[in-house]
């Protein structure tokens, strides 16, 4: 092939493409759409359901303190420690619960998998940022809140290109 | 007072009349962090001395202080764009050593996985290729399409980078619901879109011109300096770890290895680009022969305790055959875990290639060694 048919041909590449949609996720105006609540795990089988491993969900009427979730962050990320709660819960006499802190979570979701209870899981909420250290640091009650996220924005493919509908 | 000794690459070298030396990096954007040593007369390079290890992380040795299934997270650092495949060989290391059946589904899976974080991986290596040629419209579309595949990862793994998904006794979660029909059409589209890049890209004049004959291996020194993966397909030698020692069911699925003859950095930066279809072929017809049901995952004992021995396994990750060397001695921590990685052997040929280059293609020859310096320091 010559130079000048190489030229026009990666030319004419360029000026096909002026007709192909946009393939750019305008965040945060739109948000992609994930599958599931995030992720989970089910300990009598051993396998996990599949999901976005974002903020986790604490549920404080399933923990026992028992602190097995903080023992398998121990190896990884060292974000999990245990807390005092004031509340009174009788399958958890010692009243401990995980607080988590995002600024050293690496967010495997390997604590999920080490929660024999159902107490731990991941959810969609993945907008974690804070103006300070402390800000990043999770407490039990705040783990307890499941999160308000809108995001419906997918991958569609058409004739003119993929787009985020 | 008495002059320190330096160690050799920090000692200042005697001025020479003709010959200067020159620092790439290790924090330049166009080398990666590492640092390459060049000599220069005018505009040849005279001498080459790649100097990696200014991001060691430690990984070997950290993986001696975790259990088995704890080292995932950390091991996967050193390439997070293919962490499925620097994970495998050390995966089914553990399993051998811990004595675990893995279940026909989740090998599928995982050949699955692996494929679609080798063509994530390639892509991202094609964008910095192109970006180092000053070809900017080669970093916008890889960059852009790798979304396709990195949204199929998310939907199956839940992370977009750092997946943490393969486990020994299988992988850790099922595949969503209708994951196949999307998988499907998002890998249709996506082979649909990397063949037009053969028009901008691959048979463009100008890239020709700048990298044909430029950084020539060939097919005796790819073998005498223990080249691997691309860079050795490259210069003419059909070798695939995937086809010479099929692990999980890559003998059971259908495709081919792609062989260029030239050896120059034009045939090296063509073949990942040809791999990646090949990839899209594999993915396919694991799609099709993949069981419909069944368990993904052996339920682990807390802290299991590997058998006394080693094992080597070896898999081919998006750079070449990456090896992992695991010795157990009955605790829950190997006693010692070592990678074999490819970016480390394929550096090796970068002294061999740029000498009497000119100094304007040293971008071009480096990163056509699909190297990757976190996973050579490691």
């Amino acid at each position: 092939m010559g130079t000048a048919t190489g030229i026009i041909k990666a030319l004419n590449s360029g000026i096909k493409h002026l007709a192909i949609k946009r393939f750019t996720l305008r965040y945060p105006e739109q948000k992609l759409k994930f599958v599931g609540d995030g992720y989970q795990f089910d300990p009598s089988t051993g396998v996990g359901i599949a999901g976005l491993k974002g903020r986790h969900m604490l549920f404080h009427d399933h923990c026992t303190g028992c602190q097995l979730c903080s023992i398998a962050c121990e190896g990884v990320a060292e974000a999990i420690g245990m807390v005092k709660v004031p509340e009174e819960w009788k399958q958890n006499k010692k009243s401990i619960m995980p607080q988590i802190d995002y600024g050293k979570c690496v967010f495997c979701g390997l604590c999920v998998d080490a929660c024999p209870f159902y107490a731990l899981y991941m959810t969609n909420d993945y907008e974690l940022s804070s103006f300070s250290k402390e800000g990043l640091i999770y407490t039990p009650a705040q783990l307890q809140v499941k999160p308000d996220v809108s995001q419906n924005s997918e991958i569609q493919i058409s004739d003119r290109g993929a787009t985020h509908g | 007072m008495s002059t320190p000794t330096l160690p050799p690459g920090l000692a200042i070298q005697k001025a020479d009349e003709r010959i200067m030396t020159l620092n790439v990096g290790p924090q330049h954007p166009g080398s990666g962090h590492m640092r390459i040593i060049v000599q220069i007369d005018g505009d040849y390079i005279v001498a080459c001395d790649p100097d990696p290890g200014y991001v060691h992380r430690g990984e070997e040795k950290m993986a001696e202080y975790r259990n088995y299934v704890l080292n995932i997270p950390h091991l996967e650092r050193p390439v997070i764009h293919d962490s499925c495949n620097i994970l495998y060989p050390y995966v089914l290391g553990v399993e051998e050593l811990l004595g675990l059946e893995v279940s026909e589904r989740a090998k599928y899976v995982r050949v699955i996985a692996s494929e679609l974080n080798r063509c994530v991986y390639t892509m991202y290596w094609l964008a910095i290729y192109g970006i180092f040629l000053g070809h900017s419209t080669m970093f916008m579309w890889p960059a852009g399409d790798r979304e396709l595949l990195i949204d199929l990862l998310e939907k199956m793994t839940g992370a977009r980078v750092t997946h943490s998904y393969f486990i020994p006794g299988g992988i850790r979660n099922d595949l969503p619901a209708n994951f196949e029909d999307v998988c499907l059409r998002q890998v249709n589209y996506f082979e649909k879109r990397i063949k037009e890049y053969a028009d901008i890209f691959y048979d463009n004049p100008i890239l020709i011109s700048r990298t044909e004959k430029t950084g020539i291996l060939t097919r005796e020194n790819a073998i005498r300096l223990g080249t691997t993966g691309s860079v050795l397909r490259a210069s003419g030698i059909d070798y695939d770890v995937r086809k010479k020692e099929p692990y999980d069911v890559y003998d059971e699925l259908d495709f081919q290895t792609n062989v260029l003859k030239s050896g120059d950095s034009y045939a090296r930066s063509k073949i990942p680009w040809l791999d990646m279809m090949e990839s899209c072929r594999i993915i396919r017809d694991a799609l099709q022969k993949m069981p419909k049901s069944g368990s993904v995952r052996v339920k682990l004992k807390p802290n299991p305790k590997g058998a006394i021995g080693s094992v080597y396994k070896r898999v081919e990750s998006g750079r070449g055959a990456l090896g992992c060397y695991i010795v157990s001695d009955k605790k829950a921590e190997p006693y010692r875990v070592k990678l074999s990685v490819p970016s480390f052997r394929n550096l090796i040929a970068l002294p061999h290639l740029l000498i009497g280059e000119k100094l304007g293609n040293m971008p071009s020859v480096y990163w056509s060694l699909n190297y990757w310096p976190v996973e050579a320091d490691r």
